[in-house]
Parts: C-alpha cells; structure tokens; sequence
C-alpha cells in the first residue's frame, strides 16, 4: 500500500505556520494509542519474567528476572505438545487453504464457464455464516467420522476460504495476460502457466495471504473448544484457561503461558511486519 | 477470457484422448479447478445450514441413542418467550452500538489527525498500533483478566493510589459488558485506523487543493470532501463492525466472564453456544442460529444496498 505524503509545495502560506500545533496533537494522539494498545503486551510479558514472591509488583520496569513462571508453565500443561500441534495445524491449513485458494482463483480468471457468477457469490457467501450457527452440525458431522479430540479435525473444515480465493482471483486478474498468452503460444499446458508462470510471479502476494491464514489460525479459539477432549490433543489456546480456576488464577504462569501462546505471531510480526499489516489490510480494504 | 487456444496444442497435450472426450475435458475444466474448495463449502457451511433449518424444527439432545422428536415450531415459540433471548439480543445491541465509537468514530478521528505526521514516526506508530490486531484473542482476554483484577490488577491499584474503590470491571452486571466491549474495541482499533488513513491517504490531493483554494477551511475540506471520499471504507467498517464485531467477542465472553454475572455479557453467539453445549438443547439453539442468520441477511442486504447508493463517490 502506498501512502503518499503532501508535497510542501500545495500548501499555501498559511497552511504552512499551522502544522507545528497540529502535528503535536497528531503526536500526542498517536503515542496515547500506541501506549494504550502496547502496555497489556508489555505487561504481560513483565509479569511473566517476575518470581512468585514479585508477581503484585507494580514497577513499570523489570526489577528482577526469573523464569520460574515459564517453567512452571511447561510442567503443570503438556505447553510444549500444544504449541507443536498449533503450529501443525497452523502450517498444514495454511498449505491447503492457499492450493484451493489458487486453484479457484485460477478458475475463476482464467475462463469464463456457466455458474461462474454464481459460485463466486455462493463461495462470497459463506462470509455471511457464522460459525455458532453451522456448529451443531459440523460438531455432529466430526462425532460421525470419529474425529473428536483430533488434529484432523481442528483441519478439516479449513480446507477453503472464500478470501483467500477472493484474493487470488482479484490477484490473477490483474495478472497480465500477453504473459500467459504467450506461454501458451510456447506450447505450455495449465498446470504449467498456473504454477510455472502465475504463481511465482504472485509470490508476494502469496506470502502475504499465507501470513493471514497462518495467524489466524494459530489464534483461533472457538471450534477448537467444541472438540477438545484432551489437552494434549488441542492447540495452545486452550491451554491457557488451565491456569484460570474456580480457586483463583496463577498470574504468573497464565501470564508465562500466554506469552508462549503469541511468541511465535509476535515473531512473525517483528521479522514480516510491513507483509503482515499489507494482508490484514487487503482483508478489509476489499 | 474464452479458451481459444489452438486445436494443435491441445492435441500434443493430450495425445491419448479421442475428440470428444478433450471436448468433455475442456468443459468440465474450471470446475474440476473449483472442486475442492466448494467441496468444503458445501460440507462444512451449506449442509450444515440445511441441517441447522432442519434441527431448528426438532428436539433433541445431542446424544446420538436420544431419538429425534419434530416438533414444528415449537422451538421458536419457546426461545421467543425465553427472557434470555431477549436480554442476549439486547445485548447483542450494545456490542454493536458500544464497538461502533471504538471501530469508526475515533480511528476516523485519528486518522484525519494524523494525516500530516512525517513519514517516519508515522510507520512507527503503525507498527505498534497493530499489534492487538495479531494477538491471540485468548491471550487478549487473559492480559486483560490481570490488568483488570480487582485487588491486584493494575488498573485498580491506579485507581485506589488516586483515592477511588476499586470497580469490579468484570463481575459488576451495570460494567461487565462495556469492559468486554472496550476490549474487543481495543483488538480492532489500530486495525481501523490503518485502513481509514490509507483511504485518506489515497484521496485525490488536488480536489483538496482545489477546495482550500475555493477558500474552504480545513473543517469544511473535511466535511465536505474527506468524509463523502471516505464514506465508502467507513461503510466497509461498519459492515465488519456488524458482522464480525459482536462474533469476534465469543472468545472474551468465555475467558472472562461465561455470559455472566446474571447473564448481562451474554450475547446472541455466545447463546447459541450455552443453548448448544451446555445445556444441550439442539433444537433451541438451531432456532435462534435460523433467527441470527435471517438478521444477518436482512442488515446485509441493507448495507449492499446503501453502498451501491454511495458507491458513486467511488470515482
């Protein structure tokens, strides 16, 4: 996304004198939200590296370090399975949703077949359909195949979305079309233009989408709850309300936990952050 | 783009197949293309809809040896004189009326704040506002459980330092909702404020330029030019606020408060999910599943219609 900034020269005069003003409340309006959507992360991850006998502390710095917490995290939850299996799941969704996604996007551009209006709405559509209605259902559908409490079944309704072949359709689209012309003239067949000439040429794009699908199926939360047997058989998310009981909540693991439990998003954030804001904001700017 | 490539090709494609059956081929193509995904579609989203409409008329209990008994309308005469259903429709209500500020009203304002900030600082403030975006929402409502904790958490140690009691921001019934509501707007305002100063960004400079030389003044340039410009992406905001926002709270609702105290934080979705596997009345939570989906279609369709009518700004 290209965000282009005012040249001085279209400024008039008096335009000119005012932005000093204008720009401190710009400043302090931004630093009040980024303090304000910044401190819980930053708080969490203080309180997670406080020993026990620290954790009601309220120094705004670290004062001393321990990893007690984490430790501790680790051994009362299986922390360690939970997070392999999240990031299984997370990989494995992310793979298939990206090759349905090119595959119906390739559909969709390439040629123009009856239904085609039609199916891209009814796939548009499925936008519309909240999770909580269709989980009765669904959670039947997984009890029939004898997949409760598995992996495979966090998967398998994850097959497809319709955003990311909404994404992949606007994308070849716009793909230029004397590139697969000629490809064809050189005798390639579709599976060599889709994957030898489109796809790696929409490698950005494709990366970016797979980051959407990647994050948010780390962070999902709902259709694991309604198949979780066994904590060792569901994802991280889950595992962090163990901490949380009817007794009381341990802060300090909850907080150890909960850390581990976004470690690898905020990884990814802090190595790919202008690719991970692009694909969030393609998802809304639709 | 209509298939036209030269018989030729096809030919040294596929050597092995007679005419017609390449004929069959060519046209059964793109679908084979689209198979699996709206495989997946109508497994996991339209046969369950279907099965949905059809439980909705039926009781049942979810264990698979209970028989299925029909029972016609019963189910929605039930919910319908449930006080639960109304009080989780209203509070259905305040979610989107309580998110609306923190989703549209104060990115907007942000973001035409901010739109003279240099460069740099500005990717800054970028990155950090976007982060509550990326969290894990369990990992948002656990953080927010301790910030908010009544004897320990920060936020109440501020207050009692400043000489105020401590306010149960989750277990008092008159605040409950709004601290859930405040948290789900605070996963979604950097995100709001991103895509509205991007919109912003990409107004044309010279209707601006030309207004200001008209001699309109900064508020009228924004009145007048800026929101109009803006009104679709606000519109898009308002549409996602609406059909996701209230959804996206499900995960707050559960780690913070299970709809209570008294039911005051419980909204449609999390109904649905209490009438479904707590107290396993299929039927009941089929109908008000039809109910919400019906809702949804009509404030749909309301929304596409009203941005056709904008869509005019839209160059």
């Amino acid at each position: 996304m290209t965000i282009e900034t005012h040249s001085p020269g279209v400024l008039s005069p008096a335009q000119r004198s005012a932005p000093s003003l204008e720009n401190a409340i710009g400043h302090a309006l931004m630093i009040g939200l980024s303090l304000i959507c910044i401190f819980p992360i930053y708080w969490m991850i203080l309180t997670s590296l406080r020993p026990e006998n620290r954790i009601f502390s309220t120094a705004l710095w670290p004062d001393a370090a321990s990893l007690d917490n984490y430790a501790y995290a680790i051994s009362a939850i299986p922390m360690a399975r939970m997070l392999v299996n999240t990031f299984i799941v997370s990989a494995i969704v992310t793979a298939i949703q990206l090759l349905t996604g090119i595959l119906a996007g390739y559909a969709f551009s390439r040629w123009r077949f009856r239904g085609s209006a039609f199916l891209f709405g009814a796939i548009a559509l499925t936008w519309l359909v909240p999770l909580q209605v269709v989980m009765i259902p669904n959670y039947l559908l997984v009890a029939r195949l004898g997949m409760i409490d598995t992996l495979g079944a966090l998967i398998l309704p994850h097959f497809a979305s319709a955003f990311a072949i909404m994404l992949m359709a606007q994308s070849m689209r716009a793909f230029p079309g004397e590139v697969v012309e000629a490809a064809r003239m050189d005798g390639a067949n579709n599976a060599h233009i889709l994957w030898q000439v489109i796809v790696p040429n929409l490698r950005g794009a494709i990366a970016s989408l797979a980051i959407l699908i990647f994050i948010s199926t780390w962070n999902e939360y709902f259709w694991p709850l309604l198949l979780t047997r066994k904590a060792e058989h569901s994802v991280v998310q889950i595992g962090l309300q163990m901490f949380i009981t009817e007794e009381g909540t341990q802060w300090g693991p909850l907080m150890a936990a909960s850390t581990m439990a976004s470690l690898p998003i905020l990884l990814i954030y802090l190595v790919l952050q202008r690719q991970v804001i692009g694909s969030f904001m393609k998802s809304g700017l639709r | 783009m209509t298939d036209l490539a030269p018989l030729r090709l096809a030919v040294r494609d596929r050597p092995g197949m007679s005419l017609p059956s390449r004929r069959a081929y060519r046209a059964l193509r793109p679908y084979l293309y689209l198979a699996p995904a709206i495989a997946c579609f109508l497994i996991w989203i339209y046969e369950p809809l279907a099965s949905a409409f059809l439980l909705s008329f039926q009781q049942w209990n979810l264990l698979p040896t209970s028989p299925r008994i029909w029972v016609g309308l019963e189910n929605y005469r039930n919910i319908f004189n449930l006080p639960q259903l109304w009080q989780a429709l209203d509070n259905t209500w305040y979610y989107l009326i309580g998110l609306l500020p923190l989703s549209i009203v104060l990115p907007l304002a942000i973001a035409l704040f901010t739109q003279d900030l240099p460069a740099r600082s500005r990717n800054l403030y970028r990155a950090l506002i976007f982060v509550p975006m990326i969290v894990p929402p369990v990992v948002a409502a656990a953080v927010w459980r301790w910030l908010l904790d009544p004897r320990h958490g920060i936020f109440n140690l501020a207050l009692q330092w400043l000489g105020s009691d401590p306010i149960e921001f989750l277990s008092d019934p008159q605040i409950a909702i709004w601290t859930i509501v405040f948290i789900t707007g605070w996963k979604l305002i950097g995100f709001s404020t991103l895509i509205l100063s991007a919109a912003n960004a990409g107004i044309d400079a010279s209707l601006v330029e030309a207004a200001r030389l008209d001699g309109a003044g900064k508020w009228r340039i924004i009145r007048d030019i800026r929101l109009p410009l803006l009104s679709p992406t606000i519109l898009l905001l308002v549409m996602m606020t609406i059909l996701l926002g209230a959804q996206w709270s499900f995960s707050y609702i559960h780690v913070l408060t299970q709809g209570g105290p008294l039911g005051s934080t419980t909204n449609i979705y999390y109904l649905l999910w209490q009438f479904g596997f707590a107290t396993l009345s299929v039927g009941w939570s089929s109908a008000a599943a039809v109910i919400l989906f019906l809702g949804f279609g009509v404030v749909a369709a309301a929304v596409f219609a009203l941005k056709a009518r904008l869509s005019f700004y839209d160059n």
